[in-house]
């Protein structure tokens, strides 16, 4: 039996004896475990930054709107709000209208929308606060409209004119004051329509009151949770078909319906698909880079061991098993794997941390897979070099001690 | 665990001398492929050594002596024929088997010596307990010993590469000892030594032979003769005289 404290001290010192041939297998494993590591830890903040631009967009939102006007009313907000499991609707409307501030004008998106809007779609005030539903001609502002989109900033307190055209063909000029401007919620990928950054918010009493009509656009609506958002949005399908006479038959039929309803867990559906599209993608790379990575330990391995053929066959004429010589040349190998494997998960790390900081994606670091990465690695390491050791193993003494 | 097989038999024998048989070479052939060509080397080669036998195997370049060390010391494997070694059938006993009779039981003296380069003189000469070591010996001093024997004591540091010739056989016999084995197979071991050195291995060697120890020696040197029991003549791969 070979002695595994006189086996480890021999592994060292024939590593150490090479140390050209030692840096490059370890340089080969290094890039590997390198990749895999960079790779998955980048796919896992892909899928952390995507559901981060989900929430930001919303909470267990449910939307609903009608193509048409004169679908919903009153009653519709009334038989949502009554809807188990839902805890917030607002009505939506909406027009481009010609906004004024001071001796500018410019084409905005104004939207009526009542004091639970704000907490359905996750809003964050950047001065102010949200409209309530006892206010009147006050207008809450996006971000960017109120710093970019006029030659002078607008903030709280500041007046502002909007023009509407109503349904009749009359034109309607009214001044609003600005209560508040919210958080531009940066989101880049998730597009569910709210955008805040860019529209205008104004009590939709008053501004049905402007327009004249007793309609709504659509819903906002908010579920109790994540896990309920599908079932209170069905539920909510289902009484808006039946109270628009719409028959159960067509329930699953969008075309037939007056009205489109969806959910976040459809947009987290759609953003997953493309994360994990992401994900595999880097997964590949990973698995090629450690083919690649581990071709090139197989290489030098092979090279090793053809140079030391002479040294396997003295060592089994001198009393080596084959097992003893091939638990040498695995001692070996893993040494050399778990230097290549640290410094080549610290690189990985590194890398991940960069790009991360660079694209502005969260630092996430999956444990689990980054060790199952460093394990896989090392063990394509092992694997690589026990073959040619187990060629070498397997030869009769003599003719191994013949090769030059 | 070692598969101790009953001895199968050579005719000449009678069954009192059956666990003294240390080698037993039972009509050896050994051809190698050149290209198409089988080129033979060892034609049939019978030959029995005994336990405590001090055999000198001598025979002109190219004859084949080395071919049959090898084959003994089953570091090659014979194209026909079959060697039993202390009682046991080479054919068939498993690599772990052979690997502990190598290791515990024979001492390899090779002709190129066959020394790992990175490896001072001493680490050398400890290499095989790495594997096989018996408990009753201190390896260490052992080998300290050894080299102090065959007058390396000061070069016990040095690389094969910061030796002589003559220096690195030592280290090589030295190597063969460490594990006090019951058979040592030398291919001229004084080859490369000058007559002084020669002596005194061969000193050693006598010395092992009187303690018991079976030698199996090949050599050129007709001075070699006299610390034999027995002297072998190879020529052309046949044995002239047994
Ligand atoms: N691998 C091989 N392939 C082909 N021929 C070989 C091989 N090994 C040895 N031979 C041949 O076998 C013959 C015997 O070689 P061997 O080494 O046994 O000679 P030897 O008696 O030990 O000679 P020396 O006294 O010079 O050491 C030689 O003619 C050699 O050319
Ligand atoms: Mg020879």
């Amino acid at each position: 039996m070979l002695d595994p404290l006189q086996a480890v001290k021999m592994a060292f010192g024939s590593i150490g004896s090479a140390k050209l041939r030692s840096s490059l297998t370890t340089l080969g494993i290094i890039i590997g475990v390198a990749a895999v590591i960079a790779n998955v830890s980048l796919g896992a903040s892909f899928n952390q930054f995507f559901n981060d631009e989900i929430g930001a967009v919303g909470s267990n939102f449910i939307v609903i709107y009608s193509q048409n006007t004169n679908v919903f009313f009153d009653n519709e907000l009334e038989l949502i709000g009554n809807t188990p499991g839902v805890v917030g609707v607002s009505p939506i409307n909406q027009q481009m209208a010609q906004v004024t501030y001071l001796s500018t004008s410019r084409q905005i998106d104004i939207q009526g929308v009542n004091e639970d809007y704000s907490e359905v779609a996750n809003f964050e005030m950047k001065e102010g606060t949200f409209l309530t539903d006892k206010d009147q001609f006050v207008a809450v502002l996006g971000e960017e409209v109120a710093l970019d989109k006029f030659d002078k900033k607008i903030s709280s307190k500041n007046p502002i004119e909007i023009t509407f055209r109503r349904e009749d063909g009359g034109v309607v000029t009214q001044k609003f004051i600005v209560k508040g401007i919210v958080k531009d919620p940066e989101t880049t990928f998730a597009q569910t329509g709210v955008e805040p950054e860019i529209r205008i918010f104004i009590p939709i009493d008053v501004m049905n009151g402007i327009l004249g009509v007793d309609y709504y656009g659509g819903f906002f609506v908010k579920a109790e949770s994540l896990e309920t958002v599908r079932s209170t949005g069905d539920e909510i399908d289902k009484r808006l078909a039946r109270n628009l006479g719409v028959s159960g038959r067509d329930l699953d039929d969008d075309d037939t319906k007056p009205y489109t309803i969806f959910d976040q867990v459809e947009i987290l559906e759609d953003t997953n698909q493309l994360s994990s599209a992401l994900t595999t993608l880097l997964t590949s790379v990973a698995l090629i880079s450690l083919i690649v990575g581990s071709i090139g330990i197989m290489n030098i391995m092979l090279v090793t061991v053809t140079e030391r053929t002479r040294e396997i066959g003295l060592m089994k004429s001198l009393g080596f098993s084959k097992k003893d010589i091939l638990t040498l040349f695995m001692i070996e190998s893993v040494v050399v794997g778990l230097i290549g494997g640290v410094i080549g998960t610290a690189l990985g790390l590194g890398a991940a941390v960069l790009v991360n900081n660079f694209l502005e994606l969260p630092n996430i670091f999956p444990v689990s897979q980054i060790g199952i990465g460093f394990v896989v690695s090392i063990l394509v390491g092992l694997i690589a070099g026990v073959y040619p050791a187990n060629k070498a193993a397997n030869m009769d003494p003599v003719d191994a001690l013949r090769k030059e | 665990m070692m598969v101790i097989r009953l001895y199968e038999g050579n005719s000449q024998l009678n069954d009192d001398t059956v666990m003294d048989v240390v080698i037993d070479i039972q009509n050896i052939r050994k051809s190698y492929l050149l290209g198409d060509m089988e080129v033979p080397i060892l034609h049939g080669i019978n030959l029995l050594v005994k336990k405590g036998e001090f055999v000198a195997i001598m025979g002109p370049s190219g004859s084949g002596k080395s071919t049959l060390m090898n084959m003994i010391g089953c570091l090659d494997r014979p194209t026909d024929g079959n060697v039993m070694l202390m009682g046991k059938d080479t054919r068939s006993i498993s690599d772990n088997d052979l690997a502990e009779l190598r290791g515990f039981e024979i001492g390899f003296v090779f002709q190129n010596f066959n020394l790992i380069p990175r490896l001072s003189a001493y680490e050398n000469v400890l290499l095989p307990t790495y594997s096989n070591s018996k408990v009753n010996l201190d390896n260490e001093e052992r080998a300290r010993d050894l080299l102090e024997t065959v007058g390396l004591g000061d070069r016990l540091d040095h690389k094969p590469t910061e030796l002589s010739g003559g220096q690195r056989q030592r280290v090589a016999i030295a190597r063969s000892l460490i594990n006090d084995p019951s058979l040592i197979l030398a291919d001229e071991p004084t080859g490369n030594l000058d007559t002084k050195t020669s002596t005194e291995v061969m000193d050693i060697f006598s010395s092992l032979h009187k303690g018991g120890c079976t030698i199996v020696m090949i050599t050129h040197d007709p001075e070699m003769e006299k610390y034999a029991d027995r002297v072998v003549h190879i020529r052309d791969g046949y044995i002239e005289n047994n």
